[in-house]
């Protein structure tokens, strides 16, 4: 009886507290600053930097459709749960964030609270958490500057209870930690910078750590690779990256061009290299290469070259190869400048998990420019031109001779991926 | 250091040809200069960019469709059965040519090219398409749309996409059976 009636109190008092909760009377409120008035001529230092710190923040990505104004919105955000769509951030007070004040942007950015409701964590307010108000108050200040655009918000298509927006709160009471985890080790000004920059404003950990079956960052994981879109974020944790071949130099020249000996960014990394990290500072990129391998790197894998034995396994993999990759690829995997990436030592065919490669034989690559005139052809997909085991035979060439992994692809691997 | 090898065989323009022995790197392109002496078949970028390099390909199920040479290793086409640019016209015992092809004879008609480099790769685009008509005729307010989309990829530094492009329209016009209306 007396157990009966402490579970009962146990499960009210949950209810009250969940009800509390949910209903946002937990929701913390913030002052206004000085960015709220507005100041003849504006202040073009604060602009100048609010812009740097968008861009580093990539809100271009989410909030930037391809065929639409600045930051008017209408990106689409596919997700388990339904497809949402980037908001309208510039100026107009309608449609906009014309009417919010420097409070309601620190909010939506540390606590994921808009003045209409929660948001979805879509918007990666669990890494912009750790912004300062100062950050904060800059990119609002940017954001206010631009040409206010008088476009709608596209309707989410979430289904029932995820469009319920106040759960989120509940979401966020169970997920939303102040930091994110530290993935290196280090303690140098430029790795505190590159931790503030990957963790904080490229939420890189959106992408590259794995989610749970609520969406949530698995923060035991944090950069260990993730899979929410059809080509993987792979994994970018310090001895990761060691065994793909990745140095500090050759992640700085990845970030600010796009290319480096290991491959060219494609994917979702293409957009967050084209509208983010190129135009970051030289330093700010040293400073994720830092972060990112740590204050004492580890020494890149040097590839090891295949064993007869190994070829011998892989040489009908090898006919393909030359049938239909050597070409633009070269005999021997070296590539052609402006034309496509080297194959030998590439970081996709290095990763142990032969997912991204496989994407990129079925479906192909889109042609992509890169700066100082530097480009990618278009690669085709070859889901319709090879079978699965064919596919097969090739990648384990691919992986066995120019990525020093085992050729242990199946025709079943591939025709899972089509 | 020796050169591997491969031995292939293969059907071009209706003949035979091998089994010979050919290095395993060897490019489409090359085999048809080198090998088959069919010197039609231009080298344009050697990327697989401008379609200069274009042949047919014909699949056992009575399909075509276009392979670029410049990019595409000779191992490919082993055992396979193509046409080239010297392949279209008609020819009598002597290998002289009685007639044009229908999308060559347009060409002509259209003043479409003036170098003509990269009018062999047109031909067999131009021919790959009207062959799919072929089989998958289109509805009249399709054909700009359709010819478009068949030379898209191809490209010409003299003058010529528009009187192509006209060129292509009529063959599709002056052909019965392309357009899904002769089938009404």
């Amino acid at each position: 009886m007396r157990i009966a009636t402490i579970a009962k109190s146990v499960i009210v008092l949950a209810l009250v507290a969940g009800g509390v909760v949910l209903s946002g009377v937990l929701d913390p409120d913030y002052d206004t600053s000085a960015v709220d008035q507005t100041t003849a001529p504006p202040d073009q230092m604060l602009l100048a930097k609010g812009k740097y710190l968008a861009q580093a923040g990539d809100c271009t990505a989410c909030h930037t459709s391809k065929d639409g104004a600045p930051f008017a919105g209408g990106v689409p955000l596919p997700t388990p749960f339904g497809t949402l769509y980037g908001t309208n951030i510039t100026p107009d007070p309608e449609h906009g964030i014309g009417n919010w004040t420097s409070a309601d942007f620190y909010k939506a950015l540390h606590d994921g609270i808009a003045p209409h409701g929660p948001l979805y964590p879509a918007m990666p307010y669990t890494s912009y958490r750790g912004l300062s108000r100062e950050e904060s108050d800059a990119i609002f200040a940017y954001l206010r500057s631009v040409e206010p655009v008088s476009v709608p918000n596209h309707e989410n298509e979430i289904s029932f209870p995820f469009n319920l927006r106040f759960l989120m709160r509940g979401w966020n009471f169970l997920f939303l930690h102040d930091a994110l985890p530290i993935t290196s080790e280090g303690n140098s000004a430029q790795w505190v910078r590159g931790q503030h920059l990957v963790n904080v404003l490229g939420h890189c950990s959106e992408c590259h750590t794995p989610r749970g079956k609520l969406g949530q960052l698995q923060l035991g994981n944090s950069l260990k690779g993730g899979a929410a879109e059809a080509i993987h974020a792979p994994d970018i944790t310090p001895a990761a990256l060691a065994q793909r071949g990745w140095t500090q130099k050759d992640l700085v020249q990845f970030l600010a061009q796009g290319i480096a000996p290991q491959g060219s960014a494609y994917g979702g990394m293409y957009d967050a290299f084209h509208h983010s990290t190129r135009h970051l500072s030289e330093t700010d990129n040293q400073a994720i290469a830092q972060y990112l391998t740590g204050d004492t790197p580890r020494a890149a894998v040097a590839l090891a070259p295949a064993n007869t034995a190994q070829r011998e396994g892989v040489r009908a993999g090898r006919n393909h190869y030359l049938a239909l990759c050597a070409g633009c690829h070269a005999t021997a995997g070296q590539g052609k400048p402006n034309v496509t990436v080297a194959l030998s030592g590439n970081s996709t065919i290095r990763n142990p998990d032969p997912h991204n490669l496989l994407q990129v034989m079925l479906h192909g690559l889109e042609a992509k420019d890169f700066p100082d005139h530097h480009n990618r052809q278009a690669m085709p997909g070859f889901a319709d031109t090879m079978d699965d085991a064919q596919l097969a035979e090739l990648a384990n060439y691919l992986r066995v001779e120019f990525g020093g992994q085992t050729g242990n692809v199946t025709a079943e691997a591939v025709g899972a991926q089509r | 250091m020796s050169t591997s090898t491969i031995t292939v065989s293969m059907t071009i323009n209706g003949q035979s040809i091998g089994p010979v022995q050919v290095p395993e790197t060897l490019m489409m392109i090359d085999f048809l200069h080198e090998y088959a002496h069919l010197t039609g078949t231009r080298l344009g970028c050697g990327q697989g960019l401008c379609r200069a390099c274009v042949v047919i390909l014909d699949d056992d199920d009575g399909h075509s469709e276009e392979m670029r040479t410049c990019i595409t290793g000779v191992g490919y086409f082993n055992g396979r059965t193509l046409r080239t640019i010297e392949g279209h016209a008609h020819r009598d015992e002597h290998g002289a040519i009685t007639a044009l092809s229908p999308v060559q004879q347009k060409f002509l008609d259209f003043y479409s090219f003036q170098c003509g480099y990269c009018t062999p790769g047109f031909v067999n685009a131009a021919t790959v398409l009207i062959e799919r008509l072929q089989r998958e005729p289109i509805s009249r307010d399709q054909i700009e749309t359709v010819v478009t989309d068949a030379l898209n990829d191809h490209i010409c530094r003299c003058t010529g996409y528009v009187r192509y492009h006209q060129a292509v329209k009529e063959v599709i016009l002056s052909t019965p059976g392309l357009l899904k209306e002769d089938h009404a």
